[in-house]
């Protein structure tokens, strides 16, 4: 049975790569015009990356698929539109420049703290009186949650499209060669970086991280070595949400608009990433969310299929990864002890 | 203050404090301009509903109704000061010509006067009196103490030996005919497309009678009378499509097809224990496998066939029965097809891989518009006939939904007992220990998927010929949640529960047609709320009730159905155990 799937996974592979040689690579798209491809989809695969790491985050402490989270970022993303929209109203974005990265910090910052409350309630409401519930409780009441959500934030700000304004600073971009490279691009990717690198550290050097640690491989046994445990997982709530109130804000501004059900593919994408890095593996996630913004973006042209079918692409790399190496690609290094 | 005052101050405070939220967020939604006047009275009994909800479940103000009263008076006076204060400010911007629509899409001046019971002009001039926010305050307040009175009230009933209500349990029995003789008083089937109150409340009846039918036959003893009951339960069943008039079938007609549906996803999830998110995919196959055989001409491609080899293109290929085994096979070899791959997979990630299949499938009919013309959908699909009848009107299509369900169900119920069946339950609970005694583990996953995908094409099939034109919006994910809703809902391996949940998931939010935009928030926080409180389900299975039941403890509100059940260790100890 084994080594059939294998094959079987060897034979998509080479299909794969016969119809990237024979289809793609015969187009003769100009070299320029796949970089620009990788630096559009390393800029998606960032923001993919903030938002997977909260699935991988409750995913390797509580094992289980947090399905509201996408739309936990949907929260973020609107908190920081009407941040945005403040900001305006004080004129901020017309002072200097210093005024306006400020600006845009802070509207960064309020899409974190919106998501935070968003995540911290969902927690309290919909998460902590299912656990130890079978597996299948907690899964139904976060699609629960998601749906409630959604259709909440459509009801109480309406059907209409929210348009994030980009600041002049920011608008535009520069040529290297023949290459557009758009300051947003730049902005989001380096943004996503930095978040990604202090969760990291909070993960692996602070206390509250160390902690965190305890919980992903054994509650009992860490609660027992005075770890409280509840609140360990409301932290990870905070930083799960944070990052992905950040990435709802940085998609405001790379798809110009959020509504209300925009939460929801960005977060299913964001799931594929976590899985394929392997779940409850936080450079795992990193790594699977850049490598699927990169599949998405030079997928379509390279396998010469419409662009329409990019969503395709990305739940067909899901199916595939599930089938072949359900362990994702770096596997699962927190919850190892539970698979 | 002594100190159960004090913590029966900071207990109000609390609670105070999140029905203030309850309230901001019912206003941000919209609710009060709906309910018009009665906005005011309606939220203080939410808020006093709340209240007691909260306030029983505190047991360390037991027996002190003075610090209970206390409680209760603080919370309400907090959330109404505090709301009167909040509308007070909106109604400022708005009197200020704010336009806080901007951000707030329903703080529009009918829904705050509805607060006041004012008219919307009077809010704009700014000649509102202060009586209106005394009267948030007030009511508010009185909620608490209402609240207060219903906890003491509860209490001292519960104290009291009740009368024993064992000499009218024969009255359930009688109650589904009451309701079909409320149908019957309630009007003739004249033609009405709802909207009118006395229909809406004759479809709510005649949903409640099937539901509270279910109910008897459940509750009905074993003996002579039981078959009595299920004769005279069936015949009312038949006999309810006559009754209903075109509107109310074709609401009772989408919740048989959806319990078809349901019943399918129950082998699946509720037997097998695999969780699939993605099962729109079956119900698409069967609904779009009868389009292509009965409407061959709105597809590009077929008519381009068909010409080839020289059919008539304009009419359908096959009649409904003869496609019927087709939809079959081909709905099961999809479920076999889709299965192969995900053989190995277990819990959330089946979950994660079927919604994604559900999600390709959709993509691919939505884009492959030279076979499925795309989102223009498939036209002019034709009804079942029979004898030169066609049976395409509401109330045939209620029957055949009928007979469809029936025989599903009986055919769940047949293998929930066979050796499959409970090879399914064995490897529910644990695939390993369920190898190692012998079951196929292949074998018996691929018939879960293939027999609940079977019964899914055949309720997509009766979809695309009740609906005559299909489209791919019809097959988005939400059918597979509203499927696994109404299957965990009623309760997972249930097969009564089934069709309770379809009831409660597909029908009532048909009677709550004037709610319309309320729908889906009711019916997601219905969700989370019944995960919480009744995990195992408004009907339980059982087995599944057990099962929930020693794992959630106190939590669970336990049916008394399962108490009277003989203590099975083994099973319980293999469902405590983590997959």
């Amino acid at each position: 049975m084994r080594w059939l799937v294998r094959l079987l996974g060897v034979v998509v592979l080479l299909l794969l790569a016969w119809r990237v040689a024979a289809v793609g690579l015969a187009e003769g798209y100009p070299a320029s015009f796949w970089i620009s491809q990788t630096l559009n989809g390393l800029v998606l695969g960032g923001v993919y990356a903030l938002i997977a790491l909260g699935y991988t985050l409750v995913y390797g402490i509580l094992l289980m698929i947090n399905f509201a989270h996408g739309d936990v970022m949907m929260i973020g993303g609107f908190t920081g539109f009407f941040a945005l929209q403040l900001w305006i109203g004080v004129g901020w974005l017309d002072g200097s420049a210093l005024w306006v990265v400020l600006a845009l910090v802070l509207t960064v910052v309020a899409g974190m703290l919106g998501s935070v409350l968003a995540g911290i309630t969902l927690e309290r409401v919909a998460y902590r009186p299912l656990r130890g519930a079978p597996r299948l409780v907690p899964l139904i009441s976060a699609i629960g949650a998601s749906l409630f959500l959604q259709y909440s934030v459509l009801l109480i700000f309406g059907v209409t499209p929210r348009a994030y304004t980009r600041p002049a600073l920011i608008e535009g971009g520069f040529r290297a060669g023949d290459v557009f490279v758009p300051y947003t691009g730049i902005i989001i990717f380096i943004v996503s970086l930095v978040l990604m690198l202090a969760l990291y550290l909070i993960v692996q050097r602070s206390k509250l991280g160390r902690a965190m640690r305890a919980v992903a491989e054994d509650k009992s046994t860490a609660a027992l070595m005075g770890i409280n445990v509840d609140q360990v997982i409301v932290f990870t709530f905070i930083l799960g949400s944070a990052l992905a109130g950040a990435g709802g804000v940085l998609l405001g501004f790379h798809n110009t608009v959020v509504k209300f059900n925009s939460g929801f593919i960005p977060g299913l994408k964001a799931f594929t990433a976590a899985v394929l890095g392997g779940i409850g593996n936080i450079p795992g996630a990193m790594v699977g969310a850049l490598l699927l913004g990169l599949i998405e973006a030079l997928g379509p042209s390279a396998l010469g299929i419409p662009t329409e079918y990019k969503d395709i692409i990305a739940f067909s790399v899901l199916v595939l990864i599930l089938i072949f190496r359900p362990s994702g690609l770096l596997g699962e290094v927190l919850s190892e002890k539970k698979a | 203050m002594n100190r159960i005052g004090m913590l029966a101050a900071r207990h109000g405070l609390r609670t105070g404090a999140l029905a203030f939220v309850l309230l901001t967020y019912l206003t941000l939604i919209g609710l009060p301009g709906r309910l018009a006047d009665l906005a005011m009275p309606v939220l203080a009994g939410v808020v006093a509903i709340f209240f007691w909800l909260v306030l029983r479940r505190s047991p360390q103000l037991g027996g002190i109704y003075g610090s209970l009263g206390g409680t209760a008076l603080w919370a309400g006076l907090l959330a109404g000061g505090f709301y009167a204060v909040l509308t007070a400010f909106f109604v400022g911007l708005l009197a200020n010509g704010v336009r806080v629509q901007l951000v707030f899409d329903k703080i529009v001046p009918q829904n705050l006067a509805a607060l006041y019971a004012v008219m919307p002009g009077v809010l704009l001039s700014g000649e509102l009196s202060p009586v209106g926010w005394l009267r948030q305050v007030g009511l508010l307040g009185l909620a608490g103490v209402v609240a207060a009175l219903l906890v003491a009230g509860e209490r001292r009933l519960r104290r009291r030996q009740l009368p024993s209500l064992a000499a009218l349990r024969w009255l359930p029995l009688l109650l589904p005919f009451v309701l079909l003789a409320a149908v019957i008083g309630l009007g003739s089937p004249a033609v009405t497309f709802g909207g009118n109150n006395q229909g809406t409340i004759r479809l709510l009846l005649a949903m409640l009678a099937v539901g509270s039918g279910i109910f008897a036959a459940r509750a009905a003893r074993p003996g002579g009378g039981r078959r009595v009951l299920w004769a005279l339960l069936a015949a009312a069943l038949v006999g309810l499509p006559f009754l209903l008039d075109q509107f109310q079938n074709s609401v009772m007609g989408i919740v048989f097809i959806f319990v078809m549906m349901g019943l399918g996803l129950n082998i699946v999830v509720g037997f097998a224990g695999l969780l699939d998110l993605g099962y729109v995919a079956f119900f698409s196959i069967g609904a779009y496998v009868y389009a292509f055989l009965a409407a061959p001409f709105s597809s590009p491609w077929l008519i381009a066939q068909l010409q080839g080899w020289g059919l008539p293109v304009s009419g359908p290929l096959v009649s409904f029965w003869l496609a019927l085994p087709l939809t079959m096979v081909v709905a099961g070899l999809g479920g076999v097809l889709l299965g192969v791959p995900v053989l190995r997979l277990r819990g959330d990630y089946l979950a994660i891989v079927t919604l994604g299949f559900g999600e390709i499938i959709r993509l691919f009919m939505l884009n492959l518009s030279e076979l499925t013309n795309g989102p223009r959908g498939l036209l002019n699909i034709a009804p079942p006939t029979v004898g030169g009848y066609s049976l395409g009107n509401p109330r045939d299509i209620f029957l055949l939904a009928l007979a469809g369900a029936a025989l599903i169900a009986l055919v769940a119920n047949r293998m929930d007992g066979s050796r499959l069946g409970r090879a399914w339950v064995a490897m529910r609970e644990d695939e390993d220990v369920a190898q190692a005694t012998g079951i196929h583990l292949v074998y018996t996953k691929l018939m879960a998927f293939a027999i609940g995908a079977l019964f899914a094409g055949l309720a997509g099939q009766l979809y695309a010929a009740r609906q005559t034109n299909i489209f791919p919006e019809n097959f988005s994910l939400f059918v597979s949640i509203d499927a696994l809703s109404l299957v965990i809902v009623g309760g997972m391996g249930s097969i009564p529960g089934v069709v309770l949940g379809a009831l409660a998931l597909k029908g009532l939010p048909e009677v709550l047609r004037g709610v319309d935009e309320y729908r889906i928030i009711t019916f997601a926080a219905l969700l989370v709320i019944m995960m919480i409180v009744r995990p195992q389900g408004i009907l339980p299975s059982l087995r599944r009730g057990r099962e929930l039941q020693e794992q959630g403890g106190s939590r669970a509100d336990q049916p008394s159905v399962l108490e009277a059940l003989p203590d099975s260790a083994g099973e319980s100890s293999l469902a405590k155990k983590e997959r």
